[in-house]
């Protein structure tokens, strides 16, 4: 349609550039032209969570985001974690904990957690409950999403697990 | 020599396995439906109704003829060779609907499809969309099932002779009567309003066809692939083996995922057409007003019982909102008529009368929606019986403790003509009362003054239900046999394929898990096949807890089948008795001697080597068998919920929720932990935050994640899950189903306690949700008695 | 808004690059925050920290971690959602919104700035570069409070307040509401009643009954009318509460 633009962005470490359409959503542009089909959309409105990758470090939802908004970022998406064969620490504990059924929100939580684990206390139950509000899981009840960060704070901490 | 005694045999059965989906699904390379890309893809986008019920005068495309991009533009007219879904049932008094795959000459649902357009990519099949006109006339509608119900009510479908599609009574001795003299009753209205599985992965088709083979595969975000294959096949004039479906990983059902869409017989009929691929991948919108939707039922019920509070009988009135078509294959019965059989509950009481009727109104169709029927049931008992223990001053556990069934009474009919076995309804009962201090609660309400509530609900269900009993009432096929085959090829590798489909259950473990057990070798060595027509045998698909039982009970006729042929050729091998063969840890061994060997020797033997194993002694390493429970089996449970509500804001905060479920053997408990507090989310869901809102006119207003408020983390109360195991039922594994409990027992159990909560005020919590809004509006009509400002 | 395809633009700008507009500064009217400075720089800022520690108090219930990392002053501003945050706080604070257009430069108060839910008297060409906080007298206290359906979710009702204590006497009483109106508005019956009474929760109980007046909420899917209201003097007495014990802590 109309005219593309062109952008470099780093993609879990690797450089890419691409010519892409304005109106392009990142999601849209991570998972069909990157082919990183990871990353999730669910609502594609900000409410899920499904979507969040990192963006210079911090997280952003890519459904809410522009590909063009990526030129010159550094992004990181759930397949920049960990692989099958080396799991990331967090999706260890994922796994440890049965933290997902059908796995739909999970790269979604796991961004979060990557996140959240690096900047904040994390001090109680509630503490996480609350960072991760912004993310929806319609399986789980959240119980085991909860008991593997409460588990990974506890690493994070020094703290043995009770 | 090798010590045969460490291949003693490792329970896997029971054991918190780790999951073998997990990797995958962890590290971002699942593959979900809308993940698959195909060379010459295109994409398809819905042009849906936003008017509720209309005739379509006119449809424009003019705009968009010369759009580059756009490949195909289709209406009704365009698939005048496709028959209408129907779903026919053989209940007396049904009607079924006839619904288009694209709106003909009316749209009876905001969210309806009527314009099918096909473009190189989704932005220009919307951009396409955004320029086509239709013109309709709007028609007179009763958006409500009680005024859809009255007499003279504008009629949705014009062939049929009312909106009612169904009506049935069920009745056990005089019910009206007993009430009539009996010295205590309490009755009340209540209402489950309309709520959505909601998945967190939208639905998504994608349909490839092979012009040489004359075959085609679909692709979908299914839970029930063999039942889609069948009638897709059969409305677009296909026989089975032309056409494929395959559910990839599944982002979730819950019901939702469960019935036959118009989309996926668009898609697959398109991609014919075409001789291109076709995706289709549905927004949240879509999800919101076009996947089926479930509950919307009212109960006037009446419970009659005597001074010792037993009870005496039940009377039910119960309407159902069904939407505007009867969906495919479950029929629009399924849920209402479920509310009536299951409305009497875990509770002995002698005479019943229930009568439902399904009214046709201008709103998606109805689904299963985990539960079926039965979280409405519940509440709406659950509520009668706490009402029944507060007019005898009696506890809300003692009343239960006097009517639910007891270990001596199985099995037990209840009136609705339901048969509960064996298990453990007092039992529960019991472990949840102990796992919560009421006494202490009690302190703290006196001492605070807080508004503290606690409420208990129990229920019961059939699950894992075989071949004499529909999963939907007067469904005409099979939903109660399943059927596993398991082989063991060249190189030893095992593969057990069903005609299950798992969309977050956990089946690829908890199956390899059971097969691994019976065969003798680890979980993680099994590899499960499922949720693909051409790979598996015969089987309807992942639903109404059926999984474990069927497919377990199948996994293990299978795998002893099987073991019986391992046992054999080694018995060969080894020239022994084949009684003195055992496996275990993946070796084939006799104890106390030498002879072991390991799966892939013996496949080795028997596929290669003729000249060790004669053709007269080889086994085909291959078996297939057929499970059917005939009836079901019964799972029991209490659940407990605590509430604090704030006295100013009305804020409802839940504490704890405290599940106590007799499900059987535990597969893996890891995992039926997650199905629980899965299942409670949903409940805290339907009792507190979720409801799907219509305005006058049948526009849905609550059309996004802002305003269908699912919970967040946030949201949620810690959870304890007691497993009470009783007698195991009368299946293979002793495995009972346990996927919807969470559901149907939070909810009442929920809204019991936020009764307790303010039952001070003389508030009664008649309808789901219940939110601090709806709160303040009950305790302002408490204040003011005559409704005056 | 776009991805719903309700508002379709022909050219979008993304200013997300614009130099300075994303600092947090003190200037000699006060404190300045860029048009992009997001809801996460706000909450974690010192100097807002200690300025106006309200900021960040409101700002953890705005929405969720990576919102927070994304949205920012400004867009919220220009949403000008009734139940939203910073227009409260602008409110409350007697904030200036700076404006570029093509004729130069303005600022709006939030009175010019908000006209009705969603609409700002922003023209096409218009362009907010940041908000101006002036500074208020000390020692005062401050405190925000919101009731939401859940964890996140915009208010149903917000309230802000700001306390100046002087001789046992309230010196200053600031009180900003949201989810009750159009915009975001600022109790002033109360506000004057409360000037000048004896600092103490009992003035503050008395007065609540104020709160209320004028205020005509609308029903929408997400609350009743009068819901909201009754949220006013509940979320009213809790801040002013709790600002008063911070001001003469
Ligand atoms: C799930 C979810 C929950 C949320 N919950 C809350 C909440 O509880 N409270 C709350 O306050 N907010 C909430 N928000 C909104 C969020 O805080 C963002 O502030 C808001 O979406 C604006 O985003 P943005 O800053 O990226 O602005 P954009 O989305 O980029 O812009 C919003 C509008 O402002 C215009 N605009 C932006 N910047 C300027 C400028 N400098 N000059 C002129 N016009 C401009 C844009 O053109 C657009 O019309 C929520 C959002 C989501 C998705
Ligand atoms: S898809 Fe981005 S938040 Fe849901
Ligand atoms: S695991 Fe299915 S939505 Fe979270």
């Amino acid at each position: 349609m109309s005219d593309r633009t062109h952008i470099t962005l780093t993609v879990n470490g690797e450089p890419f550039e691409a010519y892409v359409e304005p109106r392009l959503l990142a999601a849209d542009f991570l998972r069909d032209e990157m082919g990183l089909t990871g990353t999730h959309v669910g609502c594609e409105h900000g409410v899920c969570g499904a979507c969040t990758i990192t963006l210079d470090g911090v997280s952003a939802r890519s459904c809410l985001m522009l590909a063009v908004q990526l030129d010159g970022g550094d992004v990181r998406t759930v397949e920049g974690l960990g692989t099958t064969r080396e799991m990331h620490r967090i999706q260890q504990a994922f796994r440890e904990h049965h933290a997902l059924q059908c796995g739909f929100c999970t790269p979604g939580f796991l961004m979060t957690v990557g996140e959240i684990l690096d900047t904040l206390p994390l001090r109680d139950d509630g503490e996480i409950r609350d960072a991760l509000s912004g993310n929806i899981c319609r399986c789980t009840g959240y119980d085991h999403i909860v008991k593997a960060v409460r588990a990974l704070v506890n690493e994070r901490d020094g703290v043995s697990d009770p | 020599m090798t010590d045969t005694t460490a291949y003693i045999r490792p329970k896997y059965v029971g054991e918190p396995v780790r999951r073998l989906e997990d990797p995958r699904l962890l590290t971002g390379r699942g593959r979900f439906t809308a993940d698959i890309r195909l060379p010459r893809m295109v994409h398809l986008a819905f042009i849906r109704s936003d008017q509720a019920y209309a005739r379509i005068n006119d449809i424009d495309t003019e705009g968009v003829r010369a759009m580059p991009e756009v490949i195909g533009i289709f209406t009704a007219a365009d698939f005048t060779h496709i028959p209408e879904i129907e779903a026919p049932s053989k209940m007396m008094s049904y009607q079924a609907t006839a619904c288009p795959v694209l709106a003909k000459d009316a749209v009876r649902y905001v969210g309806e499809p009527v314009v099918a357009i096909v473009a190189s990519s989704r932005y220009a099949a919307e951009d396409a969309a955004a320029l086509i006109e239709i013109d309709y006339d709007p028609l007179d509608v009763a958006v409500s099932a009680r005024d859809a119900l009255a007499e003279g009510a504008p009629k949705l479908h014009e062939a049929l002779a009312s909106n009612v599609i169904l009506e049935r009574t069920f009745a056990t001795g005089d019910a009206p009567a007993e009430i009539a003299n009996a010295p205590h009753k309490v009755s009340g209205r209540f209402n489950l309003t309309r709520k959505t599985s909601m998945s967190t992965e939208p639905r998504a088709y994608l349909a490839d066809y092979d012009v040489g083979k004359d075959e085609l595969t679909l692709y979908g975000a299914t839970n029930i692939p063999g039942i889609v294959r069948d009638e897709v096949g059969r409305l677009l004039n296909l026989n089975g083996n032309q056409i494929r479906v395959i559910a990839p990983d599944v982002g979730g059902s819950f019901g939702g995922k469960g019935s036959l869409y118009p989309e996926e017989v668009i898609v697959a009929d398109l991609a014919r057409r075409l001789e291109r691929p076709v995706k289709y991948v549905a927004d949240r919108l879509e999800e919101l007003t076009a996947s089926s939707q479930a509950f919307g039922e009212e109960i006037d019920a009446t419970l009659a019982f005597d001074a010792e509070g037993h009870f005496l009988a039940l009377d039910a009135e119960i309407i159902g909102d069904i939407g505007a078509y009867s969906i495919y294959p479950w029929t629009a019965a399924l849920e209402p008529v479920q509310v009536a059989s299951f409305l009497p509950g875990p509770y002995k009481t002698p005479s019943y009368r229930g009568r439902v009727r399904g009214v046709c109104t201008p709103k998606p169709p109805t689904g299963p929606y985990r539960g079926v029927g039965r979280p409405m049931a519940v509440f709406a008992m659950e509520r009668l019986v706490d009402l029944a223990a507060a007019e005898l001053g009696m506890s809300p556990v003692e009343i239960r403790r006097r009517n639910l069934v007891g270990a001596r009474d199985f099995p037990h009919r209840i009136g609705s003509g339901i048969i509960w076995e064996r298990s453990g309804f007092q039992e529960c009962l019991t472990a949840a009362e102990d796992a919560i201090d009421l006494t202490a609660l009690e302190a703290e309400r006196q001492r605070s003054g807080k508004w503290i509530g606690v409420g208990f609900a129990s229920y019961a269900e059939l699950t894992g239900i075989g071949s004499r009993i529909a999963v939907a009432p007067g469904m005409p096929m099979n939903t109660g046999t399943e059927t596993a085959s398991v082989r063991i090829d060249a190189t030893g590798a095992i593969t057990a394929s069903f005609g299950l489909s798992s969309h977050g259950q956990s089946l690829e473990t908890t199956l390899a898990q059971i097969v691994g057990e019976e065969l003798g070798v680890r979980p993680e060595d099994v590899r499960i096949v499922h949720g693909d027509t051409a790979a598996g045998p015969h089987g309807t698909g992942t639903y109404a807890s059926r999984s474990a039982v069927l497919g377990g009970g199948a996994a293990i006729k299978t795998a002893r089948t099987l073991l019986t042929r391992v046992k054999q050729v080694a018995a060969t091998l080894f020239d022994v008795d084949p009684e003195r063969v055992e496996t275990g840890d993946g070796r084939i061994f006799v104890r106390d001697t030498n002879h072991s060997i390991d799966f892939r020797e013996l496949a080795r033997v028997v596929y290669a080597d003729m000249a060790t194993l004669p053709m007269e002694k080889r086994e085909t390493l291959e078996a297939r068998e057929t499970f059917d429970p005939i009836v079901g089996t019964t799972t029991s449970s209490t659940h407990v919920a605590v509430v604090e509500i704030d006295p100013e804001t009305l804020a409802i905060k839940l504490r704890r929720i405290v599940v106590a479920e007799d499900c059987g053997k535990l597969i893996n408990p890891l995992v039926v932990d997650g199905q629980v507090h899965g299942g409670v989310a949903q409940g805290v869901g339907a009792a507190l935050l979720e409801e799907l809102k219509f305005d006058e006119n049948g526009q849905p207003v609550t059309a996004t994640l802002a305003d269908y408020l699912v919970p967040t983390p946030a949201e949620m109360p810690d959870m304890d899950v007691l497993h009470i195991e009783t007698e195991l039922p009368d299946n293979p594994g002793g495995f009972r189903g346990m996927g919807e409990g969470g559901t149907i027992g939070a909810t009442a159990a929920i809204a019991n306690a936020v009764a307790d909560a303010v039952s001070h005020l003389g508030i009664g919590i008649n309808s789901l949700p219940i939110t601090p809004n709806k709160l303040h509006a009950l305790v302002v009509a408490t204040r003011e008695p005559n409704g005056q400002e | 808004m776009m991805n719903f395809r309700l508002v379709q633009p022909k050219r979008l700008v993304d200013i997300n690059r614009i130099a300075g507009l994303g600092r947090i500064e003190k200037t000699e009217r006060g404190i300045r925050l860029g048009a992009l400075t997001r809801h996460a720089e706000a909450a974690r800022s010192e100097l807002l920290a200690e300025n106006v520690p309200i900021v960040a108090e409101a700002m953890a219930h705005v929405a969720h971690v990576a919102i927070r990392n994304r949205g920012t002053v400004a867009g919220s501003l220009c949403h000008a959602d009734p139940s939203a945050e910073w227009p409260l706080l602008v409110t409350l604070l007697d904030g200036e919104i700076e404006i570029l257009g093509g004729d130069g430069r303005r600022t709006a108060t939030p009175a010019e700035f908000f006209l009705a839910p969603l609409v700002t008297d922003m023209e096409e060409t218009e362009l907010v570069t940041g908000i101006h906080l002036p500074p208020h007298e000390t020692p005062c206290g401050m405190a925000f409070d919101e009731v939401a359906q859940r964890a996140g979710d915009f208010a149903v009702v917000a309230a802000g307040a700001l306390v100046r204590v002087e001789d046992g006497r309230f010196a200053e009483v600031r009180l900003g509401l949201g989810g009750v109106s159009d915009t975001s508005v600022r109790a002033a019956a109360l506000e004057d009643a409360l000037t000048g009474r004896p600092a103490t929760a009992e003035a503050i109980e008395a007065s609540l009954a104020l709160t209320v007046e004028d205020l005509e909420p609308n029903d929408d899917v997400h609350a009743s009318a009068a819901y909201r209201l009754s949220l006013v003097p509940v979320l009213s007495r809790r801040v002013l509460g709790r600002a008063l014990e911070r001001a003469t802590a």
